[in-house]
């Protein structure tokens, strides 16, 4: 017993450097994972389910509406307009907010967001190419009914780009510590 | 003068002219699919629009458009290292998993027996009867019994087994059900307002198994990411609540309050500027591997400055320490109500079963919903719930009298081996009836005694003191837990032996079973190291 606790740690702790503002959460322990095991993770399964694509168009056209019904606001100002608030709500949604909302899996998931939750963390599923693909197309149809206008151009850019890469397979569990400093794993 | 770039006399092949105008078909046709595609006109007129004489970004927007095909054509994989889908998964042919299935051949699903299980197998007496202070051994021998926590020798009260038939004839042996679905019965909520009365707390909640009180109590509370500072010592069965509870455990000398300030203080500069957690302090009141007491007023103190709530397993205090029984608290004199949370079992010195966790109304109440020990299993058998509300009145009415009868009986006993013995001391506080011994530092340096060795010498004492008819233990930790961070199993109790006193027993008796246990060790001990080196190598 004294050989194995004085022995090489067999967990991999977050790596952390106090200069890094960056680090990678580490992979989940065998407990850890058997504990996502237990149910199915009922937060993200449903961005598998029918509906919840369609569901993506239909909110799009409600906020267009929305706006659009608001005196004083231009056509530009409208389509921007959707675009950051669906930008920003995805992005709250899949990538802000971290672990589940119910107690199903005695907090497994605790330090992923929903973006990695889906699938299972696997990159490149159907789920993951849809999601990538509706904030692409709707920032290429805002930026043409915004006339090209370079100002419109650059808001609905950098709210585009705000959702597409913590999106990328090269983001998948890195969290940035501005703020705070990176969790420490020694007990 | 340019003759040879512009010259209308270079002849095209007419090979390629054909390629020429079959290509142009094909464009024309494929055009005209194009076309009869619905909402063409509409890709069309967009793509026409959109360069609005701005190279720069026309190009961002054909990188981001290429980067989203890019993204759809890419072929899905795994990002889990291990498991059955993960990268590191190796495809098997039908005959290449025959061929391993072959050759597999399975672990013991329990490991051989070593030369030490061996020899307690072999010499572990078995009690033929009731047991008491005085028991018949299977052998046909009476023993003197100090291995049982008949502290009170409630066991052999006539008035207590009375009670139980009475109770058996009513209620019959158990619920047949969890307390949430129909387990529940009267003598339980009577049982549950003695115990919260004798404690002086709002409310409490009966647990069926004394086991899984405390291990079913803390996860109840502390989920993943909450913190929990522990007393290093502690027993198995919170060690498993612990590891149940999923929270981030870290540890502190055991009873050193300086080194407890030290770890609670560093929670709480880990903790500035994120999520707010629940923090517990773990603590037990007499340890179970040591048998010391710890500090309560410092520890109640340290919770207050540093906001953490107090878990206090009160299992083998209840009932012993105090002037009425009420444990660590009232012997400490402090308010039971700033403790949050105390269990306690009644298996013990209370000669019932089962056990309890006392606290505030909100924390009995979620208990009733959330503690899987309680939810899930069958409810205490009324007669043991009835048998308890005895003991509480007994200890209440004439708890200081029995107390002190105890004190006495620890004190005659203590004298025959703690100063007395040259090779042992007693870890455990004065007031604790269970008798820890563990061998001298200087005698363990002197003769280089690893664990192995200790347990040897312990157990050839227990086998010694039986064949003079006093039956000890030796001090039986659990096994490391399977599954647990190998960085959190760094404390190890030190071999001993356990002695339990019992007012079952005259002093004259007490005295004269010190003296059978102080000659064995002696005895033992003196056997000369050559004998014991012959034994400790034949157990490797």
């Amino acid at each position: 017993m004294s050989t194995l606790s004085a022995g090489t740690t067999t967990k991999s702790g977050r790596r952390r450097r106090s200069s890094s503002l960056v680090y990678t959460e580490p992979p989940e322990s065998l407990e850890h994972i058997s504990d996502q095991a237990a149910l199915p993770n009922l937060n993200s399964q449903w961005v598998n389910a029918k509906g919840a694509w369609a569901i993506h168009f239909v909110l799009i056209v409600c906020l267009k509406i929305f706006y659009d019904i608001l005196p004083g606001v231009s056509q530009e100002t409208s389509w921007t307009l959707t675009n950051i608030s669906y930008m920003l709500g995805s992005y709250i949604m899949f990538h802000w907010v971290r672990g589940v909302p119910f107690d199903f899996n005695a907090g497994a998931y605790d330090n992923l967001n929903m973006w990695e939750q889906i699938d299972n963390g696997d990159q490149y599923t159907p789920a993951k190419k849809f999601l990538l693909s509706v904030p692409v197309i709707l920032f290429l149809v805002s930026t043409h009914y915004t006339h090209y206008d370079l100002t419109y151009f650059l808001i609905n850019f950098l709210a585009t780009l705000a959702v597409v890469i913590p999106k990328l397979p090269a983001s998948h569990r890195l969290r940035f510590s501005i703020f705070t400093s990176a969790p420490d794993d020694d007990p | 003068m340019n003759a040879t770039t512009s010259s209308p006399n270079v002849t095209i092949p007419a090979v390629v002219l054909d390629l020429q105008t079959q290509l142009l078909a094909y464009l024309t046709l494929a055009a005209n699919y194009f076309y009869r595609l619905p909402g063409s006109s509409i890709v069309l007129r967009y793509i026409k629009s959109s360069y609005q004489d701005d190279p720069v970004r026309s190009a961002v927007e054909l990188f981001l458009f290429l980067f989203a095909v890019r993204y759809l054509l890419a072929p899905k994989y795994s990002t889990r290292e291990t498991g059955s889908r993960g990268k590191g998964e190796v495809k098997l042919s039908e005959e290449e998993i025959d061929e391993l299935v072959e050759d597999w051949t399975p672990e013991p699903l329990v490991p051989p027996q070593t030369a030490f299980e061996e020899n307690e197998m072999e010499k572990r007496p078995i009690i033929v009867g009731p047991t008491g202070p005085k028991v018949k051994l299977s052998n046909g021998r009476t023993v003197t019994n100090l291995a049982s926590f008949n502290f009170y020798n409630l066991l052999s009260s006539e008035h207590l087994k009375d009670s139980a038939i009475q109770t058996l004839r009513t209620y019959g042996v158990g619920p047949c059900g969890p307390p949430g679905f129909y387990g529940t019965q009267d003598v339980h909520n009577r049982v549950e307002a003695d115990i919260a009365a004798h404690l002086g707390v709002a409310a409490c909640i009966l647990y069926a198994q004394a086991f899984s009180t405390i291990s079913s109590v803390i996860p109840a509370f502390s989920k993943r990411g909450d913190v929990i500072v522990a007393d290093s010592a502690v027993g198995y069965s919170i060690r498993k609540g612990l590891q149940i509870s999923r929270s981030t455990v870290r540890w502190f000398q055991h009873g050193d309050m300086a080194d407890l300030e030290r770890v609670l203080k560093k929670v709480v500069q880990e903790g500035k500027g994120r999520q707010l957690t629940r923090r517990f302090i773990v603590a037990e009141g007499i340890s179970e591997m040591v048998g010391d007491i710890p500090d309560l007023a410092a520890l109640v103190e340290l919770k207050t400055k540093y906001k953490f709530r107090l878990i206090l397993d009160e299992t083998h205090s209840y009932g012993v320490l105090g002037a009425h029984g009420r444990g660590l608290t009232e012997y400490a004199h402090v308010d039971a109500t700033s403790v949050d949370m105390i269990t306690g079992s009644l298996a013990g010195a209370l000669c019932a079963g089962g056990g309890f966790c006392a606290g505030s109304d909100e924390v009995v109440e979620h208990q009733r919903i959330s503690a899987a020990a309680y939810t899930y299993s069958a409810a205490l058998p009324a007669m043991l719930a009835t048998t308890a509300s005895e003991t509480i009145r007994l200890l209440t009415m004439g708890g200081p009298e029995a107390i002190r009868q105890l004190r006495e009986s620890i004190k005659v006993m203590r004298a025959q081996l703690d100063p007395r013995s040259d090779w042992v001391r007693c870890t455990s506080a004065i007031e604790g009836p269970i008798l820890i011994l563990v061998l001298k530092d200087e005698v363990v340096r002197q003769r280089n005694l690893d664990r192995d060795d200790q347990e040897w010498l312990f157990q050839d004492i227990v086998d010694e003191c039986l064949t003079n008819g006093v039956m000890i233990t030796r001090l039986k930790a659990m096994p490391v837990m399977i599954g647990s961070n190998p960085r959190e199993d760094g404390w190890q109790p030190t071999p001993a032996l356990k002695v339990c006193v019992t007012t079952g027993l005259s002093k004259k008796e007490i005295e004269k079973a010190g003296v059978v246990i102080r000659h064995a060790i002696t005895k033992i001990m003196k056997r000369g190291e050559s004998q014991m080196k012959r034994i400790s190598d034949s157990s490797r």
